[in-house]
């Protein structure tokens, strides 16, 4: 044990050790092997060459293997680093190097290496110490309810999603101010809601909804502690839902520019193509209502009402242009 | 194909059997004879056709792109390559039934991409067939840089511009003179409390009104318009119109003009701008309108955009609608190679590095075969 220590002592270059000479051997032994070298004979033995007779020649007890030679393939490594230590390179059998390689070489090796023991590092974490831990912690912990086995059964049970932050931290304080942020997350599809309801809900909620996953997040910080910024936000989903299902008076006066669709019907579109048709051949048949109804019911009719609408609602690039062209063609019989 | 181009100037055995295999052209694979729009069809696609001078005076007194007349000059002989759009439209127009609604056709396409030309092309289908061809070269010059901006006197909310009126009224009779005798107007026009247009006066007498007396000029081109609308697809009339606009999306834009209080003129209160509008519609008879993107010449829109609905707008959109849109394409490889030999053929490319095929490549990398940007290109090499 002895030994393990002044070797450790060795590798971390901070001696405390009262005795007359070892300084300058010790200095030495960091940057070599761990074989006493000769000049520390030397060191001892020109005391004796003085005349003194020093009976504290220090017993230098040779330092033996490192232990890294000495562990088995199979050991238990939890034993070896059952908890945060910095990194003992007599321990820890692994050919690792750190630092600026000297000039067409390598990085200096790990012995005695202090970049390798400023960093930190989780060879207290290996998995095999998180599977103890775990079984640790296995009495305190209740079971998976079994009936929840896929995502898509969590969600449909448990629709809206918490997520908040703890930090652990060694220092003056334990709190952090980061831990009051609560982010609620909920699918729209999971709320009831009819097609008025959802464009208002879209309204008031602006950019908190991520249309491709249809999720709507609220994160609440506004309060100092969890639990309030929790409540707040609980508060604000409840209140989003019944305001989107009110109907106000002034909705009423909703413009074709605040809609968030084209819809075709009722559109500039629809009067110009059945305002066409009717001035070619099909005006023959007859005036009115009955004209409209039955031009609109037609295949080509309805085959242009459904490009011109994804053209509008989509954007337009090469094949919704070609589709509207083809649609195009065929009601003017082209 | 490079020994193609030296057995033309050889003239050995090899070019008569090259000839024979593919039409009757005797100079060279990338043109064809065959002058008249009317009868190209899909074989003489990427070849080059000439347009006799007489014509290019005539039809083309101001429709033209800038570059390609001074290619015209420098060459001595106007050639236009034959490409898929044009003759898409064509072959719609030689179907088109007089008593229908003018059917729209709108050219869109990148920068560069042949927008104009192909518009060219279809009039000069047009005009060899003996249509009347309204043709605005390019709507763009009626919405931006205007020295003379008069309120108009048949209405006054809206502006008269008599420099373009009278520009386009010179051209326009340049273009029509046989049908200037041929119709005669339908309604009395009184321009001043001295001068008017009678009913069944010639539409010559109508434009040269127009001509000399400036002021007028605006509603002389109104008036005009709206007497070629009334009349075209009448039983009693023989000809058919066809409306032509270069960079149609200037009618909806916005323009630079501005009134005398600093405040931007919308182009509705131009009274070009407002009878234009009104042929767009397609609620006349015997005829057709083919119309044209362009950003070149636009105001107040991104150098990239090229799509309809970008450069139309939704009111723009919706006018027009519904249209058929023809894309107008960069050069395919046949087209370009077709190009290529072309100006191989004019000695238009100077540099020996241009006829290797290193040369060739480079010239596709660097223009990526965008019509105008090879012109511009072919320039330098």
């Amino acid at each position: 044990m002895a030994a393990h220590t002044s070797r450790a002592f060795l590798s971390l270059g901070r001696i405390n050790v009262p005795g007359l000479g070892l300084h300058k051997s010790v200095s030495r032994v960091t940057y070599s092997t761990g074989l006493s070298t000769d000049s520390s004979k030397a060191t001892t033995g020109s005391p004796q060459k003085g005349g003194k007779k020093v009976l504290s020649k220090k017993y230098k007890r040779e330092p033996g293997d490192p232990r890294t030679e000495l562990m088995p393939v199979d050991q238990d490594w939890t034993a070896v680093y059952p908890v945060a230590t910095p990194f003992i390179p007599d321990a820890i059998p692994l050919p690792v190097r750190m630092g600026c390689p000297v000039k067409g070489g390598a990085p200096p090796e790990k012995k005695g290496n202090l970049e390798l023991i400023k960093i930190p590092n989780f060879l207290h974490l290996t998995p095999a110490a998180i599977k103890k831990h775990c079984e640790a912690l296995k009495p305190f912990c209740t079971e998976w309810p079994s009936a929840l086995d896929t995502d898509a059964k969590c969600d449909e049970h448990f629709p809206i999603k918490v997520e908040t932050k703890s930090y652990v931290s060694a220092g003056p304080s334990i709190r952090n101010p980061a831990a009051r942020i609560v982010h609620l997350s909920v699918k729209l599809s999971s709320l009831n809601l009819n097609d008025q309801a959802r464009k208002k809900m879209l309204k008031l909620v602006g950019d908190r909804y991520c249309k491709d996953t249809d999720i709507l997040t609220i994160t609440a910080d506004r309060c100092p502690l969890k639990q309030q910024n929790y409540d707040y936000a609980m508060y604000l989903l409840t209140v989003l839902y019944h305001e989107s299902w009110k109907i106000e008076a002034w909705e009423a006066e909703k413009t074709v520019a605040d809609m968030e669709e084209y819809s075709w019907e009722g559109s500039l579109s629809q009067e110009n193509i059945l305002d066409v048709l009717v001035r070619m051949k099909e005006a023959g048949e007859g005036e009115g209502e009955e004209v409209r109804e039955q031009l609109l019911g037609r295949r080509e009719v309805q085959e242009y009402k459904d490009s011109v609408t994804r053209l509008k609602n989509e954007g337009e690039n090469e094949s919704t242009m070609l589709q509207y062209k083809e649609a195009v063609k065929k009601v003017l019989k082209l | 194909m490079l020994s193609m181009y030296f057995n033309i100037h050889g003239g050995s055995q090899q070019q008569e059997a090259v000839a024979a295999e593919s039409e009757p052209e005797p100079l060279s694979i990338f043109r064809t004879q065959e002058n008249d729009p009317a009868c190209q069809s899909e074989k003489h696609f990427g070849q080059y056709y000439t347009l006799p001078s007489a014509h290019v005076r005539t039809v083309f007194p101001h429709g033209l792109p800038m570059r390609y007349k001074q290619q015209v000059k420098t060459f001595n002989e106007a050639c236009m390559m034959v490409r898929p759009p044009a003759l898409e439209v064509i072959s719609s127009l030689k179907k088109t039934d007089n008593s229908k609604p003018a059917v729209r056709y709108l050219f869109y396409g990148l920068k560069g991409s042949g927008k104009t030309m192909t518009l060219c092309h279809t009039i000069h289908f047009c005009y060899t067939q003996g249509w009347l061809v309204l043709h605005v070269p390019d709507a763009h010059l009626w919405v931006k840089n205007c020295k003379e901006l008069l309120p108009s006197s048949f209405n006054s909310s809206r502006y008269d511009q008599p420099l373009q009126a009278t520009e386009w009224l010179r051209n326009f009779r340049i273009t029509n003179e046989p049908f200037l005798s041929k119709i005669k107007t339908k309604q009395r026009y009184v321009w001043t409390k001295r001068e008017s247009t009678e009913e069944g006066s010639t539409l010559g007498e109508l434009v040269d009104q127009g001509i000399t007396r400036v002021k007028t000029s605006s509603d002389v081109v109104g008036a005009v318009m709206k007497e070629l609308r009334l009349q075209s697809g009448q039983p009693e009339s023989d000809f058919r119109l066809a409306v032509a606009v270069d960079g149609v999306n200037a009618l909806w834009g916005r323009s630079t003009i501005r009134k005398m209080n600093n405040t931007a003129v919308d182009p509705e209160e131009l009274t070009l701008v407002y009878n234009l509008r009104k042929l767009m519609k397609n609620d006349w008879t015997g005829g057709a309108i083919i119309t044209t993107l362009a950003q070149t010449g636009a105001v107040y829109t991104s150098k990239y955009s090229y799509l309809p609905k970008e450069l139309l707008g939704e009111k723009g959109f919706d006018s027009m609608d519904p249209f058929i849109p023809v894309s107008v394409p960069n050069y395919s490889e046949k087209e370009f190679e077709s190009c290529y030999l072309y100006y191989m053929d004019r000695h238009w490319l100077q540099y020996p590095h241009s006829r290797t095929e290193d040369g060739k490549k480079e010239l596709i990398f660097l223009s990526n075969r965008n019509p105008s940007m090879l012109e511009r290109i072919c320039g330098f090499h």
